[in-house]
């Protein structure tokens, strides 16, 4: 499944946590076209390093469908930040 | 098993065995049943396969800023996707590797690693779990890697 939403939370020394969801689904909305218009550019970008386009974009594509349900955290007590991509 | 109960019981009705024995054979023949069971539980059991690698790092307390903590929590799948990701470097930049790898002392020839094989090692994976215990400047770092 593409991920749709990401929360990143972020914690100062006050133990204040700010938490931002981010509507990735929007993102790849806004992305969409502007992969199009550069894909003439990706296409030849791969050729010139002797990469198959095709097989290029499906990793892209397996990368990007996997990156679901991924989860970072780094704590400390001055400050700590947690990225949870759903 | 019902057959040996029955014989049991026959024998008891029978006068052969007393009421004490049979209940003592009784005893036995469900005890052999479950040691069975349980022997043969991991075997028929399919193992579930495992779906995120997971990397725990405490740093534990140095006396100064206190521990530091890192839970990451990684899909095979985007394991899976990065493995493919790396089958896709020129042979060029492959070769430059090589090289460095060499010179660094490391007899591994990247250019061997083929896909299935990088399959493979995902696969394997399942079984992997590193615990680090080290003791850092005071405090302990521990370190954990698996899969589940």
């Amino acid at each position: 499944m593409i991920p749709f939403v990401a929360v990143v939370s972020l914690r100062g020394r006050q133990s204040r946590t700010l938490r931002i969801w981010v509507p990735l689904i929007l993102l790849w909305l806004l992305l969409v076209p502007l992969a199009v218009l550069l894909s003439p550019l990706i296409f030849v970008f791969c050729l010139a390093c002797r990469v198959s386009p095709f097989r290029a974009f499906s990793v892209g594509w397996q990368i990007l469908w996997a990156l679901h349900d991924t989860h970072l955290e780094v704590d400390h007590p001055s400050a700590g930040i947690s990225i949870c991509v759903f | 098993m019902n057959e040996h109960r029955r014989q049991i019981l026959q024998m008891l009705s029978e006068g052969k065995i007393s009421a004490d024995e049979a209940e003592r054979l009784i005893s036995a023949l469900e005890a052999g049943l479950s040691s069975s069971v349980s022997q043969n539980a991991p075997d028929s059991a399919p193992r579930a396969r495992p779906k995120y690698l997971r990397v725990q790092v405490d740093s534990g307390d140095d006396g100064h800023d206190g521990p530091t903590k890192v839970n990451v929590r990684v899909p095979m799948q985007l394991l899976r996707a990065g493995v493919k990701l790396a089958g896709l470097i020129p042979a060029q930049a492959l070769d430059r590797a090589n090289v460095a790898i060499h010179e660094k002392g490391i007899p591994f020839d990247l250019s061997q690693i083929k896909p299935e094989n990088l399959e493979e090692l995902i696969d394997q994976l399942s079984d992997l779990s590193v615990d680090v215990d080290q003791a850092d400047h005071g405090a302990k770092v521990k370190v954990k890697v698996f899969c589940e």
